[in-house]
């Protein structure tokens, strides 16, 4: 059934490290509880500035790094004026887009069209405050944190639906649909694959998740089970982020921009934003889930290659890891032709749907009988 | 002293804001509005539950009632009527049922609120919220497990989606001829 039996069991498993791990709101508490008010409110503060300078962090680089990547994949240079190889370039364009006029239309909604895009980016921080970045850059450890994710997550979708709805174009309507059955239909498999990790780890909680990855990641651990629960998620998440190739929500050539065609100005930077940064939270769900999130990368049996690995703080390595998934995804934008929506449908309910019951049977049984390593 | 007070304001906050929204429900003339207010009551509740620390509920009340049941209101609106739709005039007749409809729920949930009174045992909201706990009272067969409603809800909710199906699948060709 398993293509890992045949390595001995001991090769990928790495030497038991325990992590201490201490989130902001911990400490915020302990402040709280040692009476020392100007240190709760500078630890929640900290939380604070730590999300929004993350969010505006991701936003500059993810962007660079998408133009960057699309002129290399199609033989041109990318943004190479404004600055050192153009690496000003997000910052002209955000202060462009602060400056554009903000268009309303003229029967819209109002305050739902203004509302949407504040909805979006909200369902985007509040999924950043929970992602354990290293063993101590974590604002709040929730005991319920795949469920957070996926309940946070559902907001965006209500986002998109307001926006395409409150724009009163039809344009914006049929995206906003298209998007809103893409997301919900694949919200299933993604879910299906969370559950499988939450059943392997025996957590819900995304730090204890990691914790459970100290002797080997769980894509080397958990025999082929794992191996498809990713590459469902990969996809899923995928089509959940609308991105190619399934970005039929907003296929330029049909409906012109989607639910966001009336946006301009700020309104529109907000959307763009959150696309982006929710790019980088479905790549570091997949390296907390099945990476080892900020866990090095360890060969059983060669300390002195692991000495190595350790000294390379875990920070870094939940940045390199995440990093490498976000460029895959920018590759698929240039390798996949779009699907059409039968397809999309189909391969959702048809193909991945199934395979992620199975799957999950499956991972049931090898928990049952402890069959992982 | 500094946590009751805080956990009381944000509970008096939660409280307003749900009170609010659930006027904005009905009160709303714009349907959509009603649907996204609605939204903003169960989140409420889900508020409720991280104060009385139920995550995991709140979770679940998240994900299954804004993810699941505000999103599908949210679709069928959109797929039924058009942005201009405003509430139309009742007729008189729609007016009196619906009074007295309201007024009796009113009469029972306010009988129900004033005969029962409400313990507070924390120690017994902590056991329930440990969702190891959860899993194994629903599984479990024994006297005091779930497991019999846990099935029975389940088989009504394939029936249901069977239902659904069969209710929402085209007629085949040779059945619409005759």
């Amino acid at each position: 059934m398993d293509m890992l039996d045949f390595f001995p069991s001991s090769i990928l498993q790495a030497a038991d490290t325990s992590w201490q791990t201490v989130t902001i709101a911990q400490r915020a508490s302990s402040a709280f509880r040692d009476h020392d008010l100007s240190g709760t409110i500078g630890y929640l503060l900290l939380g604070l500035l730590f999300t929004a300078g993350l969010l505006t962090v991701l936003g500059l680089v993810l962007i660079y790094a998408e133009r960057k990547l699309a002129g290399h994949f199609q033989c041109r240079l990318g943004p190479m004026r404004v600055g050192w190889h153009g690496i000003l370039q997000s910052a002209a364009d955000g202060l462009k887009l602060l400056l554009k006029e903000d268009i309303v239309p003229e029967n819209a909604d109002k305050l739902l069209h203004l509302g949407a895009p504040v909805l979006s980016l909200m369902a985007t921080v509040l999924t950043l405050a929970i992602l354990p970045l290293s063993p101590t850059l974590q604002v709040v450890d929730l005991n319920i944190g795949v469920i957070y994710v996926t309940a946070v997550t559902s907001l965006g979708v209500l986002a998109i639906l307001i926006a395409g709805w409150s724009s009163n174009n039809k344009w914006s309507l049929l995206g906003a649909m298209r998007a809103g059955a893409q997301i919900i239909s694949y919200e299933l498999s993604a879910t299906l694959s969370l559950l499988v990790m939450v059943l392997l780890s025996g957590s819900l909680q995304l730090s204890e998740i990691i914790q459970s990855q100290s002797d080997g990641w769980w894509i080397w651990k958990s025999h082929l089970v794992g191996v498809i629960a990713f590459v469902t998620f990969l996809i899923s998440t995928t089509a959940e982020l609308n991105r190619t190739p399934f970005d039929l929500p907003e296929g330029e050539s049909e409906l012109t921009g989607g639910f966001h065609t009336e946006y301009s100005g700020l309104r529109f930077a907000f959307f763009f934003l959150a696309e982006f940064v929710n790019m980088f939270v479905a790549s570091a769900l997949i390296v907390t889930l099945f990476f080892g999130g900020w866990m090095p990368f360890y060969i059983g049996g060669w300390d002195g290659f692991n000495s190595i690995m350790g000294l390379i703080p875990p920070g870094i390595w939940f940045a390199g890891k995440s990093a490498f998934f976000i460029f895959l995804l920018m590759w698929f934008r240039w390798t996949f032709p779009r699907l059409r929506i039968d397809q999309l449908m189909s391969l959702e309910w048809k193909i991945l749907l199934p395979v992620g019951f199975i799957n999950i049977f499956l991972a049931a049984l090898i928990v049952l009988f402890e069959w992982h390593f | 002293m500094w946590n009751e007070a805080i956990h009381s304001l944000v509970f008096y906050f939660l409280a307003g804001l749900s009170i609010l929204t659930a006027i904005a429900v009905v009160g709303s003339q714009r349907i959509l509005r009603a649907a996204l207010a609605l939204a903003g009551v169960l989140i409420c509740n889900a508020g409720f539950y991280v104060l009385l620390d139920f995550e995991f509920l709140a979770g679940v009340q998240v994900l299954v009632y804004v993810g699941g049941i505000v999103i599908l209101v949210v679709f069928a609106i959109m797929l039924t009527s058009s942005v201009e739709l405003v509430e139309n005039h009742p007729s008189s007749h729609r007016k009196w049922i619906g009074a007295l409809a309201a007024s009796f729920f009113f009469l029972v949930t306010s009988s129900a609120f004033l005969s029962s009174d409400f313990p507070v045992d924390r120690n017994a909201l902590r056991s329930i919220a440990d969702v190891k706990l959860l899993g194994r009272k629903l599984l479990d067969y024994g006297a005091e497990g779930y497991v019999l409603p846990f099935e029975i809800i389940s088989l009504l909710l394939l029936s249901v989606m069977i239902g659904g199906i069969i209710v929402a699948r085209k007629a085949p060709q040779s059945e619409k001829k005759k």
